[in-house]
């Protein structure tokens, strides 16, 4: 390790209502891979984006290469040589690979765009990274896997001195992982500073140096990778909350009946020949690694994207599974499923509209006298659930988008309460959602589950699903790999399986 | 992983030229007046000014968005560049040059509007769109010099006349002028950092934007070269229409985007060709001129282009679909 | 002013639209005091509402389609077009004027349909819809009537003159009366049924709607219904005060009812709709006009001043929404 490159000191970060980072320390050395550990939402991101100019900083200093630095956009942070690998994609799908890695500095000859050279450079860089891709290839036509790889090509190509990989491993298969660290330990020997954002201990462990914990947007502390134990950074990231253990044995009686029966689901790319049951009071976890096709599983089952063949079957009031034709999320919801979206903001809540609004939105018809809707009773049922579920909102007229991200969850799941849906979908339930309000969603679920009605819940937090559920079906690349009770689940069992047919 | 050749049939753009051959053999088939040098000299003639006016429009509609103001731009341009050579006798070149002028400050206006200030494209330009055309209708009806007037050689530019009266051959050149344009701005399009950032902007501005490209400078840009070919196709109108008549040009834009839709370009933005905009345009050019020589009568292409434009746009909706599966 | 928003009957009220009538009033005033004689206050006021019974039928019907995040700029032609077929069928087929009335409703609702349709089912976005129905309900206006300008029957019209007590009794605005009744129905509707609830939500986060099992397609389409139902119904009260149209017109109505829709505080963004608001908004623009004509202004600068409005408005809207998130 040599000298420090950037260190940043006494960051702090608010948005409306929100305290993002509170006066968090971090430095990286030349030639170190330093991690930046924390649960979602503990500020990792938010640092990241203050640190290459994508938000700007209340207070606090950044030192870069011994002087002190402010990028105002990502342009400046990138011709200063801190780069970021962005967790979400950000790649113009219209675009060759080549144009993509040379966007905004590409090489030109007289008044043209230099294409010849840009392919033959990222040739280069391709070659370097051992990385087979054409460059001439369109982005949309590559895999994620892919896509990825080509972003950290683009980060490298820029003369980057301090490279910030934000989970670059959530969407990758465990060959693509391998060849990654291979390339991030050929930069460390090129003496790069490198912050790996990740949630994986095993990778932390195999990859970094350094780690430093963050938690609710604060800094906990710095620890040396080899001198500590995992057991040392989970304390720090958990803090004051304590973990429940996992759960030892499935709490649905052994008879109880089978309430849904997805048979060889098929739909696009990423569900292939899908099969499972859901019992009446489980829940069923679904894991993976991000991009196994577990939230298409759950949209085409809903009815929201279309499938191509599958049988679908449902219990019905005779207690009796019966074949069912779901083309709509219209049709899920009569046969009484309710899904709740991993992005609630886009998919699950109508944030400019009230808490009522939004509560009685699956159930309009029940408050209509004819055409004409009945204020009173819609504001009744909504007073009721705020208080059965504890919805902090200063009053049922709140809009939405005035709650916290626990709070938006609620009112989904009152969504579907009023509904009386016997199937809910919880697609990553508490992403989002501080540490506190995890807790009431994993009660909640709990309560739901024992008072009978039957739950799929996709959760990419291992601890999450070795904690709720009582059956786990596993997910690769669009296909059933594994299919567990919790009494044999392990964290590394599960691993095993997300990985399963990936060479 | 080798890259994939695509089949010529593929292509809309030669799709689209079949079509333009197989409407050209039914309607000389048809009508034998339809076969007439003059007919297909003066469908080049009054194709100028839309087709100057849909490769401007390419840009903006590759971006996502749309400029609705070209129509009543192009006319309010030519009734001032034509009232400022009648009533303060300045030359042509000079109000040629106005033209232009005035075609880049509404396009920069529209430019600001949307890039900077974010206003949705259509409102926006359907602001500016009124504004134009209340402008224009404050001018007075102006007929630009004619052929034999002084001033009169701007009409060259598009049709180069030798001798005079009857026994006077005509050559459209001006469509030698519109191929070199449209290889132009194909060029960038394809080939310049302007282009290329056109179709980031429509392709993901958010993307774009965090490549570290000065997505508002290039969005105000793409108005602006759209406003350009605004006031070049003022010229090209003033060429071809002997009085230009205030209160007139609603409509125009139709013609233009319409092409623009029928030689492919994307409804949700990323994709476009200029090339294909010359191929759409001459469909539209075709269905103008001819259906009133196979008895239709010329109200009938207003009805026609809006369907035409709606069968365009949902053919490219359905091919997005399909290839999405 | 925080305290002003406070109170209860500014709350219940809204400030925006308190500012509104004060404005109205306050344009009023100066139009008075500025043009003294030219603006005799009883023929003004009578031109005004001439020009809301119209107009405000088109804004009641934009902000429904406003509401669902969309827009209707065809609306201008299309209410052009219902007035002249039916028109046309009653002077040349002799329709009866009843039928012919009903007719005109229908055609609106058949453009309604259409544009419903394609944007709904079809997902075309409504921009090109609006530009498409445009033309062609100005081709098939064109074509029906041969471009023969239509009148309706004159007041003196022994048998048919009663229709226009729609506007007008022996003095009496029933025009105005209708046209109140009509915007608490739509307030209604918006607000109190079902259908409304729907719209706007699903102008707010239509993937959201979806997702709770709601039928989005169908109340998006409606929206547009309504819209085409309103406009049919504007273009009644256009010709029992206007009697005569002309094909190829109708445009510059689009940019008023839009201003007036955005400017009585609903959002371009869709989610957002205030019929009331809508109501002062058209009062505002139509005294507007009245005021430009008596300042001895035309068309011209009719079209640029609406335009301005427009962009301001939208700006406002669109600022305001950026600082909340």
């Amino acid at each position: 390790m040599g000298e420090v490159i950037l260190t940043m000191k006494d960051i702090d970060k608010s948005f409306p209502g929100v305290h993002a980072l509170d006066h968090v320390n971090f430095e990286v050395k030349r030639g170190e891979v330093h991690a930046l550990m924390g649960e979602n939402g503990a500020g990792k991101s938010t640092l990241m984006k203050v640190l290459t100019g994508i938000y700007q900083k209340d207070s606090g200093t950044i030192t870069y290469k011994g002087k002190e630095t402010e990028f105002h956009n990502t342009r400046e942070a990138q011709d200063a040589g801190v780069v970021i690998v962005h967790q979400e994609l950000n790649m113009i799908g219209d675009l060759t690979v080549a144009q993509n890695i040379f966007i905004g500095r590409e090489p030109k000859k007289g008044i043209r765009v230099d294409d010849k050279k840009m392919i033959e450079d990222s040739k280069k860089l391709f070659q370097d990274l051992n990385i087979e891709i054409d460059p001439r290839e369109k982005m949309s036509n590559l895999t994620v896997g892919k896509q990825q790889m080509c972003e950290i090509a683009k980060a490298i190509s820029h003369k980057a001195e301090v490279i910030i990989f934000d989970e670059p491993s959530a969407a990758l298969t465990e060959k693509e992982i391998a060849d990654l660290f291979e390339i991030i330990k050929d930069l460390r020997k090129k003496n790069l500073g490198i912050v790996y954002i990740s949630h994986r201990m095993d990778e932390i462990k195999v990859i970094t140096d350094r780690v430093t914990v963050m938690r609710d947007g604060g800094y906990v502390g710095t620890l040396i990778t080899a001198e500590s134990t995992k057991e040392d950074i989970i304390n720090m990231m958990v803090g004051r909350v304590i973990y429940e253990d996992p759960k030892e044995h499935s709490m649905v009686a052994p008879d109880a009946p089978v309430v849904l029966k997805v048979e060889h689901l098929n739909a696009g790319k990423m569900v292939q020949d899908v099969s499972f049951e859901l019992r009446k009071g489980e829940i069923l976890g679904f894991s993976g690694l991000m991009g196994a096709g577990r939230t298409e599983t759950a949209r085409a089952l809903f009815g929201a994207d279309p499938k191509q063949s599958g049988k679908i079957s449902i219990m019905g009031k005779d207690g009796q599974l019966h074949e069912v034709t779901i083309n709509s999320p219209q049709d899920a919801v009569k046969y009484g499923i309710g899904y709740l979206s991993e992005d609630r903001r886009r998919y699950g809540v109508v944030v400019q509209k009230s808490v009522t609004e939004n509560t009685t939105l699956a159930t309009m018809e029940e408050y209509c006298n004819g055409l004409f809707i009945n204020k009173a009773k819609e504001k009744k049922i909504t007073e009721k659930y705020v208080k059965e579920l504890a919805t902090k909102t200063p009053s049922t007229d709140q809009l939405v988008v005035n709650l916290s991200g626990g709070n938006q969850q609620k009112v989904v799941i009152a969504k579907w309460l009023t509904r009386d849906s016997e199937i809910l979908i919880f697609d990553e339930p508490t992403r989002g959602i501080d540490v506190g309000a995890k807790n009431e969603i994993y009660k909640l679920m709990s309560k739901l589950a024992a008072e009978g009605k039957s739950i799929i819940m996709i959760s990419s937090e291992m601890t999450e699903i070795l904690r709720m559920s009582d059956r786990i079906i596993i997910m690769c690349e669009g296909k059933v790999t594994g299919d567990i009770d919790i009494s044999e689940a392990t964290q590394e069992h599960i691993m095993d399986k997300a990985t399963r047919n990936i060479d | 992983m080798t890259k994939k050749k695509k089949s010529i049939l593929s292509d809309q753009r030669f799709i689209v030229l079949l079509v333009i051959i197989a409407l050209s053999a039914i309607f000389s088939f048809m009508s034998k007046e339809f076969r007439q040098y003059t007919t297909i000299l003066s469908m080049l003639d009054f194709s100028y000014y839309d087709l100057l006016m849909a490769i401007g429009v390419t840009f903006p509609l590759i971006t996502a968005g749309v400029d609705l103001s070209i129509g009543t731009g192009m006319v309010c341009y030519a009734l001032i560049g034509g009232t400022l050579i009648r009533n303060n006798n300045i030359p042509v070149v000079v109000a040629m040059l106005i033209c232009v002028v005035l075609g880049i400050a509404i396009g920069a206006l529209n430019g600001v509007l949307i890039g900077i200030m974010n206003l949705p494209p259509f409102l926006a330009t359907l602001c500016t769109c009124m504004i134009t055309r209340g402008a224009g209708s404050l001018c007075s009806a102006t007929p630009w010099p004619t052929l034999n007037q002084p001033g009169g050689w701007f009409h060259s530019i598009f049709k180069l006349t030798i001798g005079t009266g009857r026994s006077a051959s005509r050559y459209p050149i001006g469509f030698l002028w519109m191929i070199i344009l449209v290889i132009l701005m194909e060029f960038v399009l394809n080939h310049t950092k302007f282009g290329r950032y056109t179709i980031a902007i429509g392709s993901n501005k958010e993307a774009a934007a965090l490549s570290g490209i000065n997505v508002k400078f290039y969005h105000v840009m793409v108005y602006v070269v759209c406003g350009l070919f605004t006031g070049l196709a003022a010229i090209a109108y003033a060429a071809v229409t002997p009085t230009v008549q205030p209160g007139t040009g609603a409509g125009l834009e139709m013609d233009a985007i319409g092409g623009v839709f029928v030689g492919g370009v994307a409804a949700s933005g990323g994709y476009g060709s200029v090339v294909g905009t010359l191929v759409g345009i001459f469909v539209i050019m075709l269905l103008k001129t001819g259906l009133p020589y196979v008895g239709l009568q010329a109200n009938w292409q207003q009805i026609i282009t809006g369907v035409v434009l709606i069968v365009a746009v949902l053919i490219d909706i359905l091919k997005e679909k399909k290839s999405a599966h | 002013m925080e305290k002003l928003k406070q109170n209860p009957i500014v709350k219940k009220l809204g400030l925006n639209r308190i500012l509104l009538v004060c404005i109205l009033v306050l344009m009023f005033v100066v139009f008075k005091v500025v043009l003294g004689s030219k603006f005799p206050v009883g023929d003004s006021i009578k031109s005004t509402l001439n020009y809301v019974y119209f107009l405000g039928f088109l804004s009641l019907g934009v902000t429904f389609v406003i509401a669902t995040g969309g827009i209707d700029f065809s609306i201008g032609p299309v209410m052009f077009c219902c007035a002249l077929v039916s028109g046309y069928c009653m002077t040349s087929y002799g329709v009866p004027c009843a039928a012919a009335m009903v007719l005109c409703v229908l055609i609106g609702l058949a453009f309604g349909v259409f544009n419903g349709w394609l944007v709904s089912y079809m997902s075309v976005p409504p921009f090109i819809v609006s530009m498409a129905s445009m033309n062609i309900a100005k081709g098939i206006a064109s074509v029906f009537t041969k471009t023969q300008s239509v009148s309706w029957p004159q007041s003196t019209d022994p048998v048919n003159g009663w229709f226009r007590n729609i506007a007008s009794y022996n003095g009496f605005p029933v025009g105005l009366v209708i046209f109140l009744a009509m915007a608490v129905v739509c307030g209604i509707v918006l607000y109190n049924t079902k259908p409304g609830r729907y719209i706007l939500c699903l102008g707010s986060n239509s993937e959201a709607v979806r997702l709770s099992g709601v039928n989005t397609r169908k109340w998006r389409m409606l929206a547009y219904v309504i819209c085409g139902f309103l406009v049919g119904i504007g273009a009644l009260f256009f010709v029992a005060t206007y009697t005569t149209v002309q094909p190829g017109y109708g445009d510059q109505y689009n940019n008023e009812a839009i201003a007036g829709c955005v400017m009585g505080g609903t959002s371009m963004v869709g989610g957002l709709a205030s019929i009331g608001g809508t109501v002062i908004g058209v009062f505002i623009i139509s005294l507007l006009q009245q005021g430009i004509m008596a300042f001895g202004l035309g068309k011209g600068q009719q079209m640029i001043i609406t335009g301005i409005i427009v962009i301001v408005a939208v700006y406002a809207d669109v600022s305001a929404r950026r600082r909340k998130n």
